[in-house]
């Protein structure tokens, strides 16, 4: 984060006038295709992947909503609850802090609700030469990699909005990232609907009660990996208890 | 290196302070090409090398900008503002504290550009100095169009009358694939022939003229050049497979498989014949064959709780199902052959999917057993033992269509036809010999030796259309269905026996029965049916969901049933029979459900009445006609439960009321004596048997630790179960009629417990289950009451320490219990045992070693039955060929040659022993290749994906 600290902005004079599109709430539908997450599977054979997407490739499409609350200190990405559903929604709650420079995640993995308490730390991203259109923003391509899920990470975010917020747990780019691309193509969160306009301290603000075993990045990461090896190593599909 | 210096230079030069050393300012303004500085234009630091991201900001109402205390190393620096396009610049430090970069100016983003590619297509647009790239997904061209009429739509392409291509005003020298060139400097040749759907991008850009290529020389002079990348196949192919074995003792296995298909279409075709106990199509198969038509749910077209049960129509059966029916595994009883083969269809894309295919199966199956049965009386008994040689064939041939078409985001129609033409025979020879008492040595009563044959043929057609709507509001859901189906047989059967009865004298027989009749059925059954189904949404949490049911059932049954006498065939009055019986059903059902935070629940209510309605004559022409018309009604409650607990645990449960009406063949006021030894007596007082269901049961999966739980309970309570009351005379003839009794229950509540002892390494797992249940029957007008315990105890351990060796053993017990009340001291403890060991490895070169140990042990003391069967199975094998696409194996199955059918049971007041000869030893040479190469291993099969 020495990055953002040494770097200048010249934008003061323009923070009221902008201000505007500097905080808001952006809907994204979150797609995630099973068939192509199988296929990544590498105890499979061949045969056993084509047969998962023969059959059920056409109607392996998983939707959810989400929902990212932002503004230039903060953001807060969660799950939509759908009502009436017939599962049990997971806890899971990403909160960005870039003024203060921490992260509080409360996540859910193999049925395990953990809080991760830790210092801010911006994915390695790399930006492309592409563009494109996504909910009338001109938006950039930038990737970077997840190391521990194994997973390439495609980003698109427009600088028409100047935060550093974005869906997931990624952020850091110079502006919102509208549209977030895992492993090409197996999850898809895209923008469906960009609202700017002033988000109250009551919408940012995190659950008075956030029950979870309080860990930090580091051992968050070393429980994750280690579920991933056991369960492949296991012969099961890691991603049964894991998000994605 | 070139740091270090630059480094030392600046040191030596003392230029800077000792701090700043390696640090420098950039800074530079950003215009458009009038010069007028671009305020809020976003400004990133990238490494040239891999685009890393370093830094970014903004430039101010000048469109300046500056970074500070950026390190010393060349950036590439990238800017972007809304409207223009995106601009680049390679930046090497000068030497100083400040690198300044003075004005760059930004071009304006083409507007025909943006507005069709970025606007209207939604589709990325790539630029790389001077080529522009575009994503032909994102330009829809009809199925079948030519790269040409691709290009036709692309923003700033034209086509001119010749075909000639022209980009951006300039003409297109050269067309390539894939970066190489097609068929010459022809253009057309590759825009014309090519589908537009095999494409998956579309590149312009200058390329050097030929002549520069080949001299090496940078003429200066440039031709447009347009590139067309092609799609990966991973959307297209086929596959297929083809595995044949010859083995000792003329057996014989073989299948083939082979798919093809594209992103809309899949075209399979599969056969498979074998005579070693293999059985038809696997579920593997299956899924290979049907493809994203292998599981469509709610095609029966039956709502409301309770499923399709309620108004079911024949069919249950795998043979007499009109589709296709898979995964019924091996056969391990007999002898049996096997032949099936078909071809499927699909057509897949989102709004319309359709489905065709055939499926043609034939079996023979050879069975030749000895029975032993002894059934108990008021204190008494009787003992029957049975040699018998079956001969089975089965053929059928089925064929289905699905057409389902979403007409809108809000109606989708699905129509679907199935038939099934089939034809079998079946031999059956017996001979039988009837002692009273226990044991089958002294005190013969009866002989009988049997021989009869049977044929039929058969058609049946199904037919359903069910048509969903969803309403504007979410949750609001409305469906109806409609069915018409039709089941037309005919059989023939020739019955020959002959009884000889034994009183006085063991040898000589106090009287002889012989039988010879000829019979032939005519069955056609119609039925019309309709379900309708309303779902409301009352709030967020509680869901109406309200249904009705009807179905009308029409049966039109003659039987002719004639004795063969010297004279010839003379019609059998008292068993011929003509009967056409109309089954009226209706219910109307509600149930309430409320969901919230993984808690499920439902209760509903319905009400149902059948209506039966039949005359029966002994045949058409007779005018006396018996009428049976009965009306039943019911109310049948339904809850269920389910909840989803925290941390991977699930709560489940549930009560519901089943309604079976009384068969048609119970309810006839005719005695069948066509088996002179077993009479039966139907009864048209008959009414229908409810059955009361409970259960509840939790399951636990811990996937980090692997530790895994489930338990049970059901139970089941029968208010007017349907029992067939015995009278046995002195000659051991039974004679049974249909009769409701109620208070028959049966319970049963069983537990896993399964962890790894290493993780990943080693897992054991324990299982137990206990089973008791409680039947019903009056034996010669005195109740009996059967109660079973049975108890079952199994354990499982596998060992897999590598991707070399593993070892899968199990064992399991069973032991049950039945006591007969009319017969007490009768008590029947019959013992089944299994242990099972599997161990594979994996030698150099690919060589794969498979053994197989089984021992199961059958014992019931009290009739001194006591049989083991152990059986060994091994099987070497190698994958081979290029990609390893062959293996050859060779197998042993059954090394002892013990292999049996072998089953024991107690029911009723029976009970029995049975032993049938089953394909054992043999020996196996095959070969298999997979287009996809053979993917051996040696664990197990997982199931967690």
């Amino acid at each position: 984060m020495k990055q953002i600290a040494i770097f200048i902005i010249f934008i003061v004079s323009h923070a009221l006038a902008q201000a505007q599109s500097h905080e808001g709430v952006v809907t994204y539908e979150r797609v995630q295709y099973w068939t192509k997450v199988i296929s990544r599977l590498d105890f499979l054979s061949q045969e056993e992947k084509d047969r998962a997407t023969l059959t059920w490739g056409k109607q392996d499409e998983w939707k959810t909503k989400t929902t990212l609350y932002f503004n230039q200190k903060e953001s807060k990405y969660e799950e939509v609850k759908e009502e009436g559903g017939w599962g049990r929604p997971d806890d899971f709650l990403i909160y960005r802090n870039f003024e203060n420079e921490k992260i509080t995640d409360l996540e859910t993995i193999s049925g395990k609700t953990y809080l991760v308490e830790d210092s801010l730390r911006a994915p390695q991203w790399k930006v492309m030469n592409k563009i494109k259109e996504i909910k009338g923003y001109l938006c950039m391509m930038a990737v970077s990699k997840d190391t521990i899920k194994n997973q390439t990470i495609t980003a698109w975010f427009s600088n028409d909005i100047a935060v550093q917020a974005g869906p997931e747990k990624y952020f850091g780019l110079p502006g919102l990232i509208l549209e977030l691309d895992i492993n090409d193509g197996d999850v898809v969160i895209t923008a469906e609907k960009v609202e700017l306009k002033p988000v109250t301290s009551e919408l940012m603000a995190l659950p008075k009660k956030m029950k979870g075993k309080k860990v930090n990045q580091g051992q968050y990461d070393v429980i994750l990996a280690d579920l991933m090896k056991t369960s492949i190593k296991g012969r099961r599909n890691p991603f049964w208890s894991i998000r994605y | 290196m070139k740091k270090i210096l630059l480094l030392l230079l600046c040191s030596l030069a003392g230029l800077t302070t000792h701090a700043q050393s390696g640090r420098f300012t950039m800074k530079g303004v950003i215009a458009d090409t009038a010069g007028v500085g671009l305020p809020e234009a976003t400004v990133m630091l990238l490494l040239p090398k891999d685009s890393s991201l370093v830094n970014f900001g903004r430039t101010d109402k000048q469109g300046a900008f500056e970074f500070r205390n950026v390190k010393r190393v060349p950036y590439l620096l990238k800017v972007s503002y809304v409207g223009y396009l995106p601009y680049q610049q390679n930046v090497t430090p000068k030497e100083g504290d400040v690198t300044d970069l003075g004005k760059m100016n930004m071009k304006f983003l083409n507007q025909d550009l943006y507005e069709v590619v970025i606007k209207t297509a939604r589709a990325p647009l790539s630029i790389r100095g001077d080529t522009v790239e575009y994503d032909p997904r994102a330009f829809k061209v009809p199925p079948g169009a030519s790269v040409e009429d691709l290009l036709r739509r692309l923003p700033g392409m034209q086509i001119e009358q010749d075909g000639s291509i022209k980009a951006q005003g300039e003409s297109v020298k050269r067309v390539t694939v894939d970066g190489k060139r097609f068929f010459g400097d022809d253009v057309k040749a590759a825009t014309k022939n090519l589908p537009a759907e095999a494409i998956s991008k579309v590149q312009v850009f200058n390329d050097k003229t030929e002549q520069s290529r080949i001299t090496g020389v940078d003429d200066g002079k440039h031709e447009k050049t347009l590139n067309l990348q092609l799609k990966d196949s991973h959307k297209k192919g086929g596959f297929g497979k083809a595995s044949v074995g010859v083995g000792t003792d003329k057996r014989l296995e073989g299948k083939i498989n082979y798919n093809r298909f594209n992103e809309k279409n899949q075209f399979s075709v599969i056969g498979l014949g074998s005579n070693t106990n293999t059985g038809g199509m696997s579920w593997d198969d299956y899924q290979d064959f049907k493809g994203s038509q292998s599981f469509n749910w709610g095609d029966d077209g039956d709502f409301g709780f309770g499923g399709g049960s309620y108004i079911s129509f024949g069919g249950d059966n795998d043979e007499e199902s009109l589709t296709i029916q898979a995964g019924r595994g091996g056969q391990n009883r007999g002898f049996n052959k096997n032949w099936a083969g078909g071809a499927n269809y699909n057509y897949d894309e989102k709004k319309t999917k359709f489905n065709t295919s055939y499926y043609y199966n034939q079996t023979s199956q050879d069975l030749d057993g000895i029975s032993r049965r002894t059934n108990f009386l008021n204190n008494s008994a009787f003992t029957t033992l049975d040699t018998n040689g079956r001969r089975n064939y089965n053929a059928n041939h089925r064929g289905g269509l699905r057409f389902e078409k979403t007409l809108d985001s809000l109606n989708t129609l699905i129509i679907l036809s199935n038939m099934r033409i089939g034809n079998g025979t079946t031999d059956y020879a017996s001979h039988q010999e009837y002692y009273r008492g226990q044991q089958d040595v002294d005190q013969l009563s009866t002989m009988s030796d049997v021989n009869n044959y049977s044929d039929f043929n058969s058609f049946a057609l199904g037919n359903t259309a069910i048509f969903r709507h969803k309403f504007k509001k979410k949750g609001r859901n409305f469906a109806a269905s409609f069915g018409y189906n039709i089941n037309n047989s005919d059989g023939n059967s020739i019955q020959k026996s002959m009884n000889r009865f034994f009183g006085s004298s063991q040898t000589l027989p106090d009287s002889v029965i012989n039988i010879n009749q000829t019979n032939e059925t005519k069955s056609l059954r119609n039925q019309i049916k309709s379900s309708i189904l309303y779902i409301e949404p009352l709030s967020k949490k509680f869901i109406l969901e309200s249904f009705y049911n009807f179905s009308l059932k029409t049966d039109d049954v003659d039987r002719d049933v004639f004795d063969v006498k010297e004279a010839g065939r003379e019609m059998n009055t008292n068993l011929s029979r003509y009967y056409k019986n109309k089954s009226t059903f209706n219910r109307l059902g509600t149930s309430l459900r409320y969901s919230n935070n993984g808690l499920n629940i439902s209760a509903g209510l319905g009400a149902q009445e059948i209506h039966l309605n039949g005359d029966f004559a002994v045949n058409q022409s007779d005018p006396v006609r018996t009428n049976i018309d009965r009306k039943f009604f019911n109310w049948t409650p339904n809850l269920s439960l389910n909840y989803d607990l925290k941390n991977n645990r699930y709560l489940y449960g549930g009560y519901n009321v089943n309604v079976s009406e009384p068969s048609i063949s119970d309810l006839q006021p005719i005695v069948d004596n066509s088996n002179p030894l077993y009479i039966r007596v139907g009864n048209p007082s008959l009414v229908p048997t409810l059955t009361h269901s409970g259960n509840l049961g939790f399951q636990y999966f811990n996937p980090g630790s692997f530790v895994q739980m489930f338990f049970g309970l059901y139970y089941n309570k029968y208010e007017n179960q349907v029992i067939y009351n015995q009278t046995v005379s002195e000659n051991l003839v039974t004679t049974t009629r249909a009769e409701n009794i109620s208070g028959g229950n049966s319970f049963n509540a069983y537990g896993n417990y399964g962890f790894p002892i290493v993780k990943t390494k080693s897992n054991l797992s324990l299982n137990a289950s206990y089973y008791r249940s409680n039947n019903l029957t009056n034996i010669n007008a005195v109740l009996n009451e059967t109660n079973t315990n049975g108890y079952n105890m199994g354990l499982r351990l596998d060992y897999t320490p590598s991707d070399k060796f593993t070892i899968y053993t199990n064992a399991g017990w069973n032991i049950s219990d039945t006591k007969y009340s009319i017969s007490s001291g009768q008590d029947q403890k019959i013992v089944n045992t299994n242990y099972g060991a599997e161990m594979n490895f994996k030698m150099p070169k690919d060589i794969y070693f498979n053994s197989r140990f089984s021992y199961n042990s059958y014992v019931n003391k009290r009739f001194g039955f006591d049989q083991s069967m152990p059986i060994l199975n091994l099987s070497v094998y190698k994958t081979m060929l290029k990609s390893k696409k062959g293996e050859i194996r060779l197998s042993a199955y059954d090394l002892f040659n013990k292999n049996r059918g072998i089953s024991q049971s107690a029911f009723g007041n029976v009970v029995s022993q049975e032993q049938v000869r089953t394909l054992a030893r043999y020996f196996m040479l095959s070969f298999t290749y997979n287009m996809r190469g053979v993917n051996n291993s040696v664990r197990r099969k997982g199931y967690g994906f």
